[in-house]
């Protein structure tokens, strides 16, 4: 193997510390988790046997675009002075994204069923990252409901 | 007339969780993460996407030997005749890092049974097979497929004898992988069609064999380990 | 898609219309191992990214098929793809995974693949 770059052993570090179990619960999600209707009730009171719900490939090609130019890898692999703030910051890489649902789902979510959970974690890693903040969220999903909901 | 059209079943409530959906998609988009337009593609992509042209290919297999060893040998060129390119289907023309363009067909015999699982992550030949289902991305299944393999089948209903060599798949760098069963017996005569039927998902992924008469996947629900998975 | 923002990856451009791994075909030079031969995989150190799994470490195979040519996933990740090297699919005999694993299954193996980097004769 090539010699090591010690910037890498330093971000290398970085990575191993960052640790989930700092982690806290968000009130929102846990709301949601709490009264929202999960597909399979849905299916029961209304007799369909679609066995995924309507938005599970829209959440599917979400966590795709997420994870940005595709073969970027999550940009805290990048040393620090050649990230770009304003854009790499943004990319989620998906084995980035995969590990932080487990360990989101095993630590708040697991009760919740798929693919209801793997939006749970996604909103929470999202929030996590500073991409939008709760309030942002609560917002927007007011006014999402007002417009699905009073047509 | 009117019930001659009348419409399949809807659930005509919109949860808090489809409302989530919405709005995290929203706000992504409007804090520049990705365009509407580029969302609105892949997704009308992964639609497309299912397990039929897979189920396609190993009944062709089984039908024309000639196809069977091309389907062995590459992979990738045995899909075009199952309408699968894996290079320039997709709206990228170069694949995803989940979706690189190697797919490898896993031959079973009547003494070999390949099983799949990605250890790593939860990589899925999704061009070919469509999304993978739940239990696949588990950490349960993940971590104890390599280790308890036969246990792990049992749980699946799939009980191997002793003399069968079962082969783990860890699907961890740039191929993906399917797998091509024994064609069962009770098939004699049949057509492709009827015998894509019974290549189900779950022969493809090889925690089922296929059997006549069974065309759907069996319920999986999600077990906690019954082995601790630390290793 | 209407904004190529993956357009600055020169790797990228140069898989379009080709796909990945073949892009990189033909640039990691001779094989040094081949079908039949038997390897052991290194316990290299992990740097941050790797795809070798730790369970694999130190066990012996045989190489199975030489898969494809591809920058290591080590070398991936970080955008550097100018060493190109050979992928093997191994074959791993369970019990040299697991020494518990049982007897009366002797035969049953694990296949998966890894760059040659990772191997040394045996």
């Amino acid at each position: 193997m090539a010699e090591i770059n010690p910037k890498y052993l330093e971000l290398d570090k970085e990575m191993r510390e960052r640790n989930l179990d700092e982690s806290t619960p968000v009130s929102l999600l846990e709301d949601v988790k709490q009264k929202g209707r999960v597909w399979d009730d849905l299916c029961e009171e209304y007799g369909v046997d679609n066995p995924d719900p309507p938005w599970r490939i829209t959440l599917e090609a979400t966590c795709d675009m997420l994870a940005g130019g595709y073969w970027e890898t999550f940009n805290v692999c990048k040393p620090k002075e050649e990230r770009n703030p304003e854009e790499e910051e943004k990319k989620l890489d998906a084995v980035e994204r995969r590990w932080e649902e487990d360990k989101l789902v095993e630590k708040y979510y697991e009760q919740i069923p798929f693919p209801e959970r793997q939006l749970l974690a996604l909103a929470h890693t999202l929030i996590r990252r500073g991409l939008f903040d709760e309030e942002e969220l609560a917002r927007r999903m007011e006014e999402v409901d007002q417009r699905l909901n009073s047509a | 007339m009117a019930e001659k059209h009348k419409p399949a079943p809807m659930v005509e409530e919109v949860s808090e969780f489809e409302v989530l959906e919405i709005a995290v998609r929203e706000l992504a988009i409007e804090k520049g993460l990705f365009t509407a337009e580029d969302h609105q593609r892949w997704t009308e992509y992964m639609h497309t996407l299912g397990p039929l042209p897979a189920a396609r290919l190993v009944a062709k297999a089984w039908l024309d030997p000639e196809f069977k060893k091309l389907a062995v040998e590459d992979g990738v060129k045995a899909s075009l005749e199952v309408g699968i390119d894996w290079v320039n289907s997709m709206p990228t023309h170069f694949g995803t890092p989940s979706d690189y363009c190697n797919l490898r067909v896993l031959e079973d015999t009547p003494k070999l049974k390949h099983v799949v699982v990605c250890t790593l992550c939860s990589c899925y030949p999704r061009p070919i097979l469509g999304q993978s289902p739940e239990w696949y991305r588990t950490p349960n299944y993940r971590r104890r497929l390599v280790r308890w393999p036969r246990q792990v089948l049992a749980e699946f209903g799939l009980q191997l004898p002793d003399d069968v060599e079962v082969r783990v798949e860890d699907s961890n760098q740039k191929s993906r992988f399917i797998v091509l069963p024994v064609r069962p017996e009770g098939t004699e005569g049949w057509s492709e069609d009827q015998l894509a039927e019974i290549v189900t998902r779950d022969c493809l992924i090889g925690v089922a064999t296929p059997k006549p008469g069974k065309t759907a996947n069996d319920p999986r629900p999600v077990r906690p380990a019954v082995n601790p998975y630390h290793h | 898609m209407s904004k190529p923002h993956y357009d600055r990856e020169h790797h990228v451009k140069k898989a379009t219309g080709i796909g990945d791994p073949q892009c990189f075909k033909g640039e990691a030079g001779p094989p040094k191992f081949k079908v039949g031969d038997k390897v052991r995989v290194r316990d290299l150190p992990d740097i941050f990214y790797s795809r070798t799994q730790v369970y694999t470490r130190g066990a012996e195979a045989t190489v199975a098929e030489l898969v494809y040519e591809s920058p290591a996933p080590e070398d991936e990740a970080w955008d550097n793809t100018e060493n190109v090297v050979w992928f093997y699919s191994l074959i791993f005999k369970q019990k040299d995974l697991w020494p518990d694993y049982p007897d009366a299954f002797a035969n049953d193996t694990l296949e998966t693949e890894l760059p040659e980097r990772w191997l040394e004769p045996l």
